[in-house]
């Protein structure tokens, strides 16, 4: 797959977005994608994906299924997670056993019943993975696919993501929270100022989460930064 | 994808006011006695035509932003998601059209007359979905961004289909020819001028449709 000379922009007077982006991925290959916040980073996932149109330029050879896993699932539907993973498959004409099997291995049983709005934040994550896998993609884009996902799901995106590359699938992953370190080979994009910049190799970087008391939290955090470590994110 | 947008319309309760609408127009358009069919056909498009495009737009409406990108990927184009977004839209109108046809006899409001008066009130009001569909679509949160716009893009539709539709306006083409149709079945016309109606109110559409989907390339 490769992206030509990629220019978007939201609007005719806006700033662009993405300035002459260029790249290429074989079969098989993973790219994680960095940047600060408002980077590009979902604008150049959604455009290689196909959802956006480019102002300038060409996504090419694009594989012919895409699967893609936005950052927040869209829960405000009024049907329930079996019911919803029912009519993508219809759509996305997978066979009858798909539902079962990413319902195991996401472990949705007990949710298949529950309206997409009632589901936790995790829960509703793992539909849309789900959706995502019901035909094994050539392309599977993943916007930020940890967020909100428990340690076990977390663990089991990287399974997937390498049996997709396995089957000479390409993924496109975007990262803030420094999962993808455990996506060995994997090529890291980084998008600043609009230009991509294409860099081989993992990152060079081992995330390690400390549990603290809440009113510590910030105090730790300074402590770490004035150490020199990269604070990824601090929850409550 | 078709099957699972009309599931969701369905399954919201705003999707009753348009209907409860129609029957509103209808009972004022009836109440005030009884009327020729093709006549009354004609009146009952034209005031269906808002209640349509309505319809449309809350249908667009109902299906989450990102939920419409991943309806992208999994249909494979923009292309072929915006039409089936389209066409679900169209079929909202069916239960609407029904009852535009239907409720005049059911309440009295028609005499009975000739022969060719049911065609040609199908004819009518099957003539307002496809401009009301792109008037919905136009409406609708993708295009408009807020229900405030939406709402302005469908009042302001609506209301320019009938006034620049009016007899005598230099530019008849700029809207839907729900006016002319209306014209064409009270006053029995030619099966050429009813052809070049529906080449009228499909050409309309597909003008209007054109725009819409270049404004989705940059709003998917």
């Amino acid at each position: 797959m490769r992206l030509d000379g990629l220019w978007i922009r939201y609007g005719r007077r806006a700033p662009w977005v993405l300035r002459s982006v260029s790249a290429t991925l074989a079969p098989g290959e993973v790219a994680v994608v960095h940047g600060r916040n408002g980077a590009g980073k979902s604008t150049l996932l959604s455009a290689v994906a196909g959802i956006r149109a480019c102002d300038k330029g060409t996504v090419a050879d694009r594989p012919a299924i895409v699967g893609w896993v936005p950052e927040r699932f869209p829960a405000a539907q009024p049907f329930t997670a079996l019911a919803y993973l029912r009519h993508m498959a219809a759509i996305r004409r997978a066979p009858s056993t798909a539902i079962d099997e990413w319902v195991e291995r996401l472990h949705l049983t007990p949710f298949l019943h529950t309206k997409l709005g009632e589901l936790s934040k995790g829960s509703a994550q793992k539909v849309g993975l789900a959706q995502a896998l019901l035909v094994r993609p050539g392309l599977l884009v993943l916007d930020e696919p940890w967020e909100g996902l428990d340690a076990q799901t977390r663990a089991a995106v990287s399974g997937i993501i390498a049996e997709v590359t396995d089957e000479g699938g390409i993924v496109l992953v975007s990262d803030h929270r420094g999962e993808t370190v455990k996506l060995p080979h994997a090529v890291v994009w980084t998008v600043h100022d609009g230009s991509l910049l294409v860099g081989e190799g993992t990152p060079h970087k081992a995330v390690i989460e400390i549990a603290v008391d809440p009113m510590q939290a910030d105090d730790v955090a300074k402590r770490l930064r004035a150490d020199g470590h990269d604070v990824v994110a601090v929850r409550r | 994808m078709i099957r699972m947008r009309l599931a969701a319309y369905l399954h919201t309760q705003i999707a009753v006011v348009p209907l409860l609408a129609a029957l509103a127009v209808l009972s004022v358009l009836y109440g005030g006695g009884q009327a020729r069919a093709a006549e009354a056909y004609g009146m009952s498009a034209i005031v269906l035509f808002p209640v349509f495009a309505w319809q449309v737009k809350i249908l667009l409406d109902v299906e989450p932003d990102v939920q419409r990108h991943i309806a992208i990927t999994a249909l494979g184009s923009r292309h072929r998601e915006l039409v089936n977004g389209l066409l679900a839209g169209a079929a909202t109108t069916c239960v609407t059209v029904l009852l535009g046809m239907v409720l005049p006899w059911a309440v009295g409001g028609v005499s009975a007359d000739e022969g060719l008066a049911l065609a040609e009130g199908l004819w009518v009001h099957l003539i307002a979905v496809p401009p009301a569909v792109a008037l919905g679509a136009m409406a609708s949160r993708a295009i408009s961004r807020t229900a405030g716009a939406g709402a302005m893009v469908l009042a302001t539709g609506a209301v320019l289909a009938i006034v620049l539709g009016l007899r005598g306006f230099p530019a008849p083409w700029l809207a839907p020819p729900l006016m002319s149709a209306a014209r064409y079945v009270n006053t029995d016309g030619s099966l050429p001028q009813a052809l070049g109606i529906t080449a009228w109110a499909l050409a309309w559409t597909a003008a209007v449709l054109f725009g819409y989907s270049r404004l989705r390339r940059a709003r998917p």
